[in-house]
This record gives structure tokens, C-alpha cells and sequence, in this order.
């Protein structure tokens, strides 16, 4: 979309507006334009009006080629929507996703996203109107306490008082989003602030000494040549050693330096959900996802490696559910994350940096490289290289594909065989979550936006639609349930109302999969409000009215093929819904409380062990 | 055990509601707060006296320095009830 320069490298030396009286609403926009923002995301209300209209006037006044909007505003359906569009724009891009709401019920519902961007480092800044100064605290029409309710939601959140820190705050915001761990900043403005007389300055920030000291001591953090040396002392002895790579792999953009790491030194690698396209998962020594739903193969080697290096993950309880019992036999676990918070949180380990991934990856690298550690030239790994080949080979995901039914792997697949890892795929939450994860290929990273730590339904549709504005010319696709669709299902009408290609499949397995799927384990099969056989959706239907030309419900699995060739050729938005096996089930299973030595493979995934299925899970466990 | 923690504070709109705040959301139970100015009127202290193990302090202690608005925390105390 778009894309501007960054003009705050301009501002550095002194911006062309400085001095020009502007209002708040104006400072704003011209913060945002300096900024480097090329689309926003947001819904219209009373308190944000003047920001609106100074929105509105700048993009009449800086018309691009062809007339375009330098800054367009994308109207969601509902302030959610929004929220997660911006989301989506950040994850698929690495920029900073922009949400401009009105107060009240406008902020309020973008206390889901925020949180959601909170807890996979995904970095916003979300203004939200205020009512004015002088109303605030006397329950004004549309007033709700934002920054208490985003502060305990957000990276930070600012209420902006002082009409002379607006401008300064502002810009603050985008450092704060960006930089250290990525994470969302709330902004909320009262109408008067934005309504005030003020004089651009066109440079400044906010003094935010603590969190500035903090971060350039992580970021300037070296590791000293003792502490590389116990690194490799440790990975000199180890006969297994295995990447455990999250999203801060990505955040990072530290990619390129682990396939290096790995190209020299010849560790596999398992990334957490977050971590999906951190590394090439078509490499052999890619072993694809480990966890509570992870491939086999992963798991087991991460029972039978003795050494671990941790690269941006926490040892989540979908990782790490029994974190005593996970990777039990690894005598030494290395751990590099950017958050001293994440060092040790979950599980001790033998020896940490707190400091940028890309650069402690690059220094281990050229410090093992010219201390003549060279596993790929000397074949220490080869006997473990074999044994990953092998329990890839006899492991590897499998379904019933002689089944009648559509299954729902099979459609994945049928996907990923034309795209080739290369299409960006966002998701709801549910089981279809975790088959797009399971049986898609992630060539490269910010190809997999998912709503991981929060798991919230209705995240796939509005990022879908904000990865499309990110990624114009690449290819979109909502992989969604029935359930999780239904949460934002008025997003349709804003990927149409943009002409936007996105291709949208609802896997419909008749009500909420994943949690059938734990009752069917843990209570005996009694579907307690999730089976929707009753309700009386038609998506197709839906779709039509929200003006998709491409909808289609497929129902026969001899269709399958050439009716995803024809969706996936479809010039334009295009709809497609699949009525998979009600009953096809997520495996493997790494139940909650369990170990991964007691794995459930289900019928078509080999297992090590035999294990029961059995209401053992302690239920107070989720 | 008990903790005393000094957090040096930016004075700004919800600092110190966003610090309450971060040890309810983290289950740790505030015995005793106080605020007071320092000689910087943009800079607050806050003495906060919790309880927990070492590796809970150790913890929160981190947690409370990802605050944008905070300065520094030391924990004036760690042996028991008695000031060390």
C-alpha cells in the first residue's frame, strides 16, 4: 500500500512544518504520516470526530499516483474487527499495525485485540478518543476508564492530558511498539485535546529514562568469549542437540541468522506455533511444530535431545505443559530471549543471554566457526541426523485418507500442494487452527498469523484482511471454522467492500471441534453447548449477500481437488466452505497436565508407546 | 518471607494503579504501599512490602521493571521480618 518513506528520518534534521500552527487532531495525522503509516484501521464515533476529519483532509490534500489515499482508514464492522485488521497488517509485515477508535464502546472493544497483540508481541498503537478533560470521571456519554482497563492489557498506555505532550507522546508510542519485546500501545486523546491550538514541532519524545536504560542494555548486551566457550563446552559434549525456536525468532527477524546456525553447526529445529516459518519447515532438519498438538517426530526428539537451545520461546503450558518432565533428558538448556522477565520463568535453565537473538546467534556462530567447531565437516551428528530422518519416517502425520468423508487435512493439503508454503495463512482458534499448522508448509516467516497465546476466535478474517493490505500482491487466506468465522463474520462485507482478494475456507464441522474434542476425552461426550447441528447458518448464503461472486460449499471429497484449484484461481474474493468429518479429531495429543511421553497419535500416527486414553487429566487443568 | 521493594516511579496519570495493578494480575498480594514525593516532582517512591519465596520476588521484581513508567526497583529487605 503505498509505502512512504520514513519521514521521521527527515524530522531528525528539522521537519518542513515545524513551527505551523496545528490542532490536535492535525499533530496527530502528521505524526502518523512521519511515521511511515500507509493504512489505519478504525471506526468513527463522537469522541474521535476531529481526528476523522483531519484525516480525511490530509488525505484530499497529499493525493498519491493516481489520486490514492496516502493513509487510508479501513472501516471494519466492528471495532474488533478493527483491532485485528491492524494486527494482521503488523504480523504479515513486521510493521506496526495502526487502529484509530472512538471512546467508550469503541475502546472497549478493542480491549481483545490489544490484549491478543500483548501476548504474541505483536506491536500496535491504538488511538482512541476520549470524552473531554472536563468530563472525565462524571460517567459522560461513551466514557469508559481506558487507560485502566488497556494498562493492565498493553505494553503501555498513555492518557493524554497535557495537549503540549501530545505530539511527543505520540511519536513515543511507536518507539515503545517497536522496540525491546514488540507490544501494543494504547493512546487515549480527549476530543478537547484534539480540538486544542498547537504549534507543530516536528521532533521530540517523551523522557522515558527507565524503559530507554533498560532497553539499551539488553540490546548492547554482548556475549563475552566465556560465556561462548561454556556454550560450546556443553554443545561439544552433546550427541543430540535441538532448536526450540518461538515467535521472538521472528519478531527479531533473526531467521536468516538461525538458518546460518544451522547451516554451519547442524542442529534440527522445532518451533512453537509462533515460531512457524521461523525456519524452512521443508528442511529435513526442520521437525515442524512441537507440543500439546505438535508433530510426533518433535516431540519425541525433544524427549531424546541432550541439549536444548531455547531461541525466543517461554516454555508455554502448550510447549511445556508438565515443564519438570519436558525435554527430560537434556543435560544443558541454553536460553536467548530479548525479555529478562522469560529467562528462567517457566524452567531453569543452565545457561541464558538476555539480549537481541539476531546478533547472539550471529556472535555463537562466529565464535564456534573460528574455534574449529565443526559438527558438519567431523559427523558428530550423524547417527542423530538419522535418527530425526527416522522418526520423521515413522512418525510422520497420517490420516484416514480412505475415509468417505471429507477430512479436513486433506483439503489442507490439497492447498498447500498448489501454494507451496508461500501463501500468508491466518486462522481462527479450534481444531482447523492447529490442522493449517500441522499440515502446512511455512517457507518464510510472517507467513502464519495466528492468534497464539490469547487464543481468540474470530482473530482469521480481520487479519486476513489487514495481511492483504501488508502483502498486496500475495496470496491471502482465512483457514477458519464454522465457530470461529461466526465471531466476526461481518468482516465479509469489508473484504469485498475493498475489493480485496482474500480467499476465505470455513472448515464446517457442525459446532465447536476443539472443545467437542476435549469433551469427548475428558466428559464423557456430552457436548455441552457445542454442537450447532441445529443452527440454522448459510455461510454460502452469507457470503453471497456480502457480495462474494466466488462462494461455493463442497460436501463431495471427489470435488476436492478441482474445486480448491478453481477457489485458489479465483480473480477476487472467494468463499469456500467444506463439510469435513464432524469427528475428525487434532492429533497428535499432548493432553493438558501430560507429559510427552504420554502422547496420544490416534489411529493413523505411529506412536513409541502405548498409551490409554483416559479421563486421567487432572481437571483442574486446561 | 517478606519483601520490601523501593520502585522509583515517573510521575505520570496511572503509574501507580498500573503497578498495583501488575501484582494483582500476578497473584501477589501488596501487605503495605506508600507513596511519596522524592525532590524530583516528576519522580515518585513507592514502598511496597510483599510476600512470596525468592524465585516469586525474583520474578515480580522483573516483571515490575518492564513497566515503562518505572525508574528502578531494589528490595530493601530479604531475611525474614528483619531489615537487612
Amino acid at each position: 500500500m503505498n509505502a512512504q518513506p520514513l519521514k521521521a528520518e527527515i524530522a531528525a534534521d528539522h521537519h518542513p512544518l515545524a513551527g505551523q500552527p496545528m490542532t490536535g487532531a492535525e499533530v496527530i495525522v502528521q505524526v502518523l504520516a512521519d511515521e511511515g503509516v500507509s493504512v489505519m484501521f478504525g471506526y468513527s464515533g463522537g469522541a474521535i470526530l476531529p481526528v476523522y476529519d483531519a484525516l480525511f483532509r490530509y488525505n484530499a490534500e497529499h493525493p498519491g499516483e493516481g489520486g490514492v489515499e496516502p493513509m487510508p482508514l479501513i472501516v471494519p464492522a466492528n471495532e474488533q474487527g478493527a483491532g485485528f485488521m491492524a494486527a494482521g497488517y503488523a504480523r504479515a509485515s513486521g510493521k506496526v499495525g495502526v487502529a484509530v477508535v472512538t471512546s467508550g464502546p469503541g475502546a472497549t472493544n478493542m480491549v481483545t485485540p490489544v490484549r491478543d497483540s500483548m501476548a504474541d508481541s505483536v506491536p500496535l498503537v491504538v488511538i482512541c478518543g476520549q470524552v473531554a478533560r472536563a468530563s472525565i470521571g462524571s460517567d459522560a456519554f461513551q466514557e469508559a476508564p481506558i487507560s485502566n482497563i488497556m494498562g493492565a492489557c498493553a505494553k503501555h498506555v498513555f492518557l493524554v492530558t497535557d495537549p503540549g505532550r501530545l505530539e511527543v507522546t505520540l511519536r513515543t508510542a511507536f518507539e515503545i511498539a517497536r522496540s525491546g519485546r514488540p507490544g501494543p500501545v494504547v493512546i487515549d486523546v480527549p476530543k478537547d485535546v484534539q480540538n486544542a491550538a498547537l504549534n507543530f514541532r516536528g521532533e521530540g519524545r517523551l523522557p522515558i529514562p527507565g524503559y530507554r536504560a533498560r532497553l539499551q542494555t539488553v540490546q548492547s548486551a554482548h556475549v563475552s568469549d566465556a560465556e561462548c566457550a561454556t556454550f560450546f563446552a556443553a554443545l561439544e559434549q552433546s550427541k543430540r542437540p535441538l532448536i526450540y525456536a518461538g515467535g521472538g525468532l521472528i519478531a527479531s527477524g533473526a531467521s536468516a541468522a538461525l538458518r546460518a546456525f544451522v547451516d554451519d553447526f547442524g542442529l534440527p529445529v522445532t518451533t512453537t506455533l509462533m515460531g512457524l516459518g521461523a525456519f524452512d519447515t521443508t528442511d529435513s532438519l526442520a521437525l515442524h511444530m512441537l507440543g500439546m498438538h505438535g508433530t510426533a517426530y518433535a516431540n519425541y526428539a525433544v524427549d531424546d535431545c541432550d541439549f536444548m537451545l531455547t531461541l525466543g520461546a517461554r516454555f508455554d503450558d502448550r510447549v511445556a505443559g508438565v515443564p519438570d518432565k519436558f525435554a527430560p533428558t537434556a543435560k544443558f538448556i541454553a536460553q536467548i530471549d530479548i525479555d529478562p522477565a522469560e529467562i528462567g520463568k517457566v524452567k531453569p535453565v543452565h545457561w541464558h543471554h538476555n539480549g537481541d537473538l539476531r546478533l547472539t546467534l550471529d556472535r555463537l556462530r562466529q565464535y564456534g566457526t573460528r574455534h574449529g567447531f565443526r559438527p558438519r565437516q567431523d559427523g558428530r551428528y550423524a547417527t542423530w541426523h538419522a535418527q530425526i530422518a527416522e522418526l520423521k519416517r515413522a512418525h510422520a502425520m497420517n490420516y484416514d485418507r480412505d475415509s468417505a468423508m471429507i477430512q479436513p487435512y486433506a483439503v489442507i493439503e490439497a492447498i498447500n500442494r498448489i501454494t507451496q508454503g508461500r501463501a500468508v495463512i491466518s486462522t481462527g482458534v479450534g481444531q482447523h487452527q492447529m490442522w493449517a499448522a500441522q499440515y502446512f508448509d511455512f517457507r518464510e516467516p510472517r507467513h502464519w498469523l495466528s492468534s497464539g497465546s490469547m487464543g481468540t476466535m474470530g482473530f482469521g478474517l480481520p487479519a486476513a484482511i489487514g495481511a492483504q493490505f501488508a502483502r498486496p500482491d500475495a496470496v491471502v487466506i482465512d483457514i477458519d471454522g464454522d465457530s470461529s468465522i461466526r465471531m466476526n463474520i461481518g468482516e465479509l462485507e469489508t473484504v469485498t467492500t475493498y475489493g480485496l482478494p482474500v480467499k476465505v475456507v470455513v472448515l464446517n464441522n457442525v459446532g465447536d471441534g476443539m472443545v467437542r474434542q476435549w469433551q469427548k476425552l475428558f466428559f464423557k461426550g456430552r457436548f455441552a453447548s457445542s454442537d450447532k447441528s441445529l443452527h440454522r447458518k448459510d455461510f454460502i448464503k452469507a457470503a453471497q449477500a456480502d457480495g462474494f461472486e466466488w462462494a461455493k460449499r463442497l460436501e463431495n471429497k471427489d470435488e476436492l481437488s478441482k474445486t480448491i484449484i478453481d477457489f485458489l484461481a479465483f480473480d477476487g474474493p472467494a468463499f469456500l466452505e467444506v463439510m469435513i468429518d464432524p469427528d475428525a479429531g487434532v492429533y497428535p495429543m499432548v493432553g493438558p497436565g501430560a507429559s510427552y511421553a504420554q502422547m496420544i497419535t490416534g489411529d493413523c500416527i505411529a506412536s513409541r508407546q502405548q498409551v490409554a486414553e483416559s479421563e486421567a487429566a487432572r481437571d483442574d487443568m486446561f | 518471607m517478606r519483601h520490601t521493594l523501593s520502585i522509583l516511579l515517573q510521575n505520570e496519570a496511572g503509574a501507580l494503579v498500573r503497578v498495583a495493578g501488575l501484582f494483582a494480575a500476578r497473584s501477589h498480594n501488596i501487605d503495605s504501599l506508600t507513596v511519596a514525593a522524592t525532590n524530583d516532582p516528576a519522580i515518585s517512591q513507592l514502598t511496597l512490602v510483599v510476600h512470596g519465596d525468592e524465585d516469586t520476588l525474583e520474578q515480580i521484581l522483573r516483571q515490575t521493571r518492564k513497566l515503562i513508567d518505572v525508574l528502578d526497583v531494589i528490595t530493601l529487605s530479604l531475611v525474614g521480618d528483619t531489615v537487612a
